[in-house]
């Protein structure tokens, strides 16, 4: 538990870790100083402010150290699992085996962020045909071309169909350069038809109960192929603890992120929980030292609102935020503004939700999958920020966008106007580059105006 | 008692001088922005104050605004343009439900509740198509005068369609309409109805009448006309538009020295 709580730069941040280790307190073994990966080339972290407790300095250092855990795996003789384009179902099933280590290569398009664009990725995106009009997940490409960054998986999946057409070009790029790929496809969720079967997923949708069979067929495909990598199988009995297991990830985030989004004053910083949602999705390649990092920030969490200690003053304006940054440093902006962070819809927030235990296991990651609302019309996610908005009392919406990502286009008009409809709130669009330095004038302004505009509201 | 707003634009600074009691404006000034931007904004606001007969002294609260509002040292605080824009609006035109502002290097729409607050906006500041820079551009290309460029679209018998989506582009796409034997009035008045198009599609389908126009291209003749055939509905030109940014400055500077 940290005796304050307050934003660190980095050398605060690793000055007050030399203490730390110097006076003894233990710290797991990928833990130290930040600036080693500014060393390494992570140049955005000397621009960012970090939390000072020793609970956030372990989420920092889970996050950059992942690619270290992977070349660890693969010397370990650990099979390795690419799982693209997939918000949180592939990587359950894949750490349901006891040898298999998932993780998510479209991570990479933060690596331009940290590296300031000195990695060249996109460059060598580019060079593939990938150039600005895709999405900053382009950056993935590069990295599997250069090999400077994750090792290549053993096996890479990725879900197709109702899912980002950006995404889509890339992967088949890829698998055209020789990485294959195996492909499982994810329908266009709607609706059913009068009279037609339907089912309720997870997070309140429904679908057809054709559509949740046609999933459960495909995730089946990758369950034997997963079987043949680890060369053991898969049953349910594994699934059933590997679903319970990712539950009790997804239980931690959950209470974590109702009480960081709620609690005034704001107990955890809008960078940090962007940071831990993530681990929602593949687990930063280590699923039970996910779930230790998580505890230990809920720990820290707890402590501070009962302390009534914060990160922010008190009524900081609440934001509702939509789609996760390209630029880390926007998160700390958004707080230089004076405003908070009330609640989230990162792409993934089905992956935040329990997986059914009280179904076959197979049957309850279809539904799972079929959740994500990123495979339905916007005005289903629109939905979804509505519902989340209003529960956390969220006082406006920001609608972040994503240079070049498809879903991006129109997304936010109408996401804009349905809670302007349901909410009667502001909605404002940024849109974010992975390097915003030259923007950040005008993301300032639009910050500021939305909490003058918030304040505003609060005194009629 | 004095209070004093100061928008530093991205092409001009505006500065203005209100009675708190009166809230009448006392004095109001534009000079062209450069690089010193708190000395320029020092300069035009001391010019105001020895114009109205007043000390330094008398000013209770300035609150500066606009693109460098955070260059001007001097000033008590600062607050976005989004806001400012909002209340020098809701002062000389009271019934104003949304507000188009144009400046420089921006346009913004502003969505305003039945008190004048703002509800929400959006603002283009990505691109130069739908803003004042691309009017000094096409004014350069065809060797005209910014301020006359009104005048010469009224002269257009049939506005040139202007397709690209990019200043840079939109001015070779503009050689190639000369060439071709297109009127300088038929081009500016093409310009004009790209602007008009770029800052209607940020309002899509919810331009609530009455339409306000304000921002320094709002001064700009045949704009306003062009506004209002993208938008299909009137639009009316704020008074003073280029001054209202600095004027609500001044009004929210006054609220807070009355601290209300």
């Amino acid at each position: 538990m940290s005796g304050r709580a307050k934003r660190l730069t980095l050398d605060e941040l690793d000055r007050l870790c030399r203490r730390r280790q110097a006076a003894g307190e233990a710290m797991p073994a990928y833990a130290g100083p930040l600036g080693r990966h500014v060393r390494d080339g992570d140049r955005r972290l000397l621009t960012l402010e970090y939390d000072d407790s020793p609970a956030a300095l372990r989420l920092w250092n889970f996050l950059l150290t992942e690619e270290d855990r992977l070349h660890e795996a693969r010397a370990a003789g650990k099979k390795i699992v690419g799982t693209m384009k997939d918000l949180g179902t592939v990587p359950v099933m894949a750490y349901a085996l006891p040898n298999v280590v998932a993780f998510y290569p479209d991570g990479a398009w933060w690596t331009p962020c940290l590296m300031e664009l000195s990695e060249g990725l996109f460059g060598i995106a580019q060079s593939l045909g990938l150039g600005d009009a895709f999405c900053p997940v382009r950056a993935m490409a590069g990295a599997f071309v250069n090999r400077a960054h994750f090792p290549i998986p053993d096996l890479a999946t990725c879900s197709v169909g109702a899912t980002c057409d950006d995404f889509s070009a890339i992967a088949q790029r890829l698998e055209s350069l020789g990485y294959p790929i195996t492909w499982w496809e994810m329908p266009s969720r709607r609706r059913p038809d009068p009279g037609e079967p339907g089912v309720t997923l997870p997070g309140g949708f429904t679908a057809p109960a054709s559509q949740v069979a046609l999933v459960r067929s495909e995730l089946e495909r990758l369950r034997a192929a997963l079987a043949r990598l680890a060369g053991s199988p898969l049953g349910d009995a594994e699934l059933a603890a590997g679903i319970r297991e990712a539950n009790r990830v997804r239980a931690l985030l959950a209470e974590l992120r109702q009480l960081a989004y709620t609690a005034d004053p704001c107990p955890m910083p809008a960078l940090e929980m962007l940071i831990a949602e993530m681990l929602a999705i593949h687990f930063c390649s280590d699923r039970e030292e996910s779930a230790a990092v998580l505890a230990e920030l809920l720990d820290e969490v707890h402590s501070r609102v009962s302390a009534g200690r914060g990160v922010l003053a008190e009524r900081a304006a609440r934001l509702f935020w939509v789609n996760p940054v390209a630029d880390l440093r926007v998160m700390n902006l958004l707080e230089d503004c004076g405003a908070r962070l009330a609640g989230t819809e990162y792409l993934f927030c089905h992956a935040l939700d329990a997986i059914p235990e009280d179904l076959p296991p197979m049957e309850a990651l279809a539904r799972m999958a079929l959740a994500d609302p990123m495979v339905g019309p916007s005005a289903d996610r629109a939905a979804r920020v509505v519902r989340d908005a209003r529960a956390m009392g969220a006082e406006a919406v920001v609608v972040s966008r994503i240079p070049g990502a498809s879903h991006c286009a129109l997304e936010g008009t109408v996401i804009g106007h349905i809670v302007r409809q349901e909410l009667d709130l502001p909605v404002v669009e940024l849109e974010v580059p992975p390097v915003a330095d030259a923007l950040w004038p005008t993301l300032r302004t639009r910050l500021e105006a939305l909490v003058e505009t918030v304040l505003e509201r609060r005194k009629r | 008692m004095i209070s004093a707003g100061i928008d530093g634009g991205s092409r001009a600074i505006k500065a203005v001088l209100l009675d708190c009691r009166t809230r009448k404006v006392v004095a109001g000034g534009v000079r062209d922005q450069g690089v010193d931007h708190d000395g320029l904004a020092r300069e035009l606001l001391d010019q105001l104050l020895k114009k109205a007969g007043l000390a330094r002294s008398r000013i209770a609260r300035l609150v500066a605004t606009g693109y460098t509002r955070n260059a001007i040292g001097f000033a008590d605080t600062t607050v976005t343009e989004i806001t400012c824009h909002a209340a020098g609006v809701r002062y000389r035109v009271p019934k104003a439900a949304t507000i188009v502002e144009i400046g420089g290097q921006d346009s913004k729409l502003l969505r305003l509740n039945a008190d004048g607050s703002v509800r929400d906006f959006a603002m283009n500041d990505r691109c130069a198509a739908g803003t004042g820079r691309f009017l000094e551009v096409v004014a350069a290309r065809l060797n005209a005068r910014l301020d006359g460029l009104g005048d010469l679209a009224r002269a257009a018998k049939s506005p040139a369609p202007i397709s690209s989506m990019c200043v840079v582009f939109a001015e070779t796409e503009i050689i190639g309409l000369l060439a071709s034997g297109a009127s300088p009035a038929d081009i500016v008045a093409g310009v004009q109805a790209s602007i008009a198009s770029r800052v209607a599609s940020m309002i899509g389908r919810e331009a609530k009448p009455p339409v306000v126009f304000t921002g320094g291209v709002a001064m700009i003749p045949g704009m306003a006309d062009a506004l209002a055939a993208a938008l299909k509905t009137p639009v009316e030109i704020a008074p003073e538009p280029q001054m209202t940014g600095a004027l609500g400055a001044a009004l929210l500077a006054c609220r807070q020295a009355c601290g209300n």
